[in-house]
């Protein structure tokens, strides 16, 4: 694991940071987007659980223990459906 | 009127048995089979496996899936199968089904699918090895999809795939990426077997509705995006 060089690109960072949270098995998110700014890093997307949304944070900040982690990662929804589309 | 629930994307891990249950305990009120459009697991292991097994077991309704490829990430997926398959979770790959409902009979051909990307923007078998494997195994598993579709004997048909057959449900998602997110065989597969419906999963960003060229109704049910439990699609006999 390797931090941020200093000379690095934002969107190298966001990148590599983007496959971290997809190829650690703690998270295996491939659909959570990463934008860096600065020491800002947002995550966006959609995740399953409560648990999936804090093991993000928690595996980005072993990446980036520097940085500030906006966590927007919205946890699905699992009700039951309303009214059914018919299909012609 | 057939009833069809279907959702994908579940993306359960073991810790996450029961989030769908008390939507699915009234299952049976809504629809007369369900269908799940893969990725029912995070990381396709044998423990998440029986986590999913749990969930969907005994939902008083038919169940088929199909499998994504979270669900292919552990390289246990003969395991995953059979564990499905005890709970009587149907995995269908190249397979069919045909189930009564209400005097007419529903028909369903499922397969994972793949990536290659769609009309004009797609791979093609062509260079490296790696490029030709990656585009045979679309190309293979597009087969697979017309050939079931087309053995189909039923008063409708519906196609199952994990990938996606067009571009228009993965309106949201980077453009950038739709070779990885589905390919245009599978549409074309699709579309020369009479099928009435298709249902994919796997674009999380994507959209619900879409069409194929040929005017087949496609639904993403990518649990993301329906942002439910399950959708429901009636349907009527043809003619």
């Amino acid at each position: 694991m390797s931090g941020p060089a200093e000379s690095e690109a934002p969107e190298y960072r966001a990148a590599r940071l983007h496959r971290a949270l997809a190829e650690d098995p703690r998270t295996s998110e491939l659909g959570v987007q990463v934008s860096v700014d600065g020491d800002d890093i947002r995550l966006t997307g959609t995740v399953s659980s409560e648990s999936c949304k804090e093991e993000l944070g928690q595996v980005l900040h072993e990446w980036e223990p520097g940085a500030t982690v906006h966590n927007d990662v919205r946890v699905v929804e699992a009700d039951e459906p309303g009214e059914a589309e018919v299909i012609r | 009127m057939i009833r069809v629930a279907a959702v994908g994307d579940v993306h359960l891990g073991e810790d996450a048995g029961g989030r769908l249950r008390p939507a699915l305990d009234h299952l049976p009120e809504h629809a007369d089979v369900l269908l799940l459009a893969g990725d029912l697991t995070r990381h396709g292991t044998p423990a998440e496996a029986r986590v999913v097994a749990e969930e969907f077991r005994d939902v008083g309704v038919p169940v088929f899936t199909v499998l994504g490829n979270h669900d292919y990430h552990d390289d246990a997926v003969p395991e995953v199968g059979q564990i499905l398959e005890n709970a009587g979770i149907h995995v269908l790959e190249g397979d069919t089904a045909v189930v009564p409902v209400n005097g007419l009979t529903l028909g369903v051909a499922g397969v994972k699918g793949f990536g290659g990307g769609f009309a004009g923007k797609c791979g093609s078998a062509f260079g490296e090895p790696e490029m030709k494997a990656f585009v045979g195994h679309t190309v293979e598993i597009a087969d697979k999809l017309r050939s079931a579709l087309d053995s189909l004997d039923c008063d409708a048909k519906v196609a199952l795939t994990h990938y996606a057959p067009v571009p228009e449900t993965l309106a949201g998602e980077p453009p950038e990426i739709f070779p990885f997110l589905g390919a245009y065989q599978l549409g074309e597969a699709i579309d020369a077997s009479g099928t009435r419906l298709a249902l994919h999963g796997h674009a999380h960003l994507g959209s619900e509705k879409g069409e194929t060229p040929g005017g087949v109704p496609v639904r993403n049910v990518a649990q993301p995006v329906i942002r439910k439990a399950f959708s429901v699609y009636c349907l009527e006999p043809d003619g």
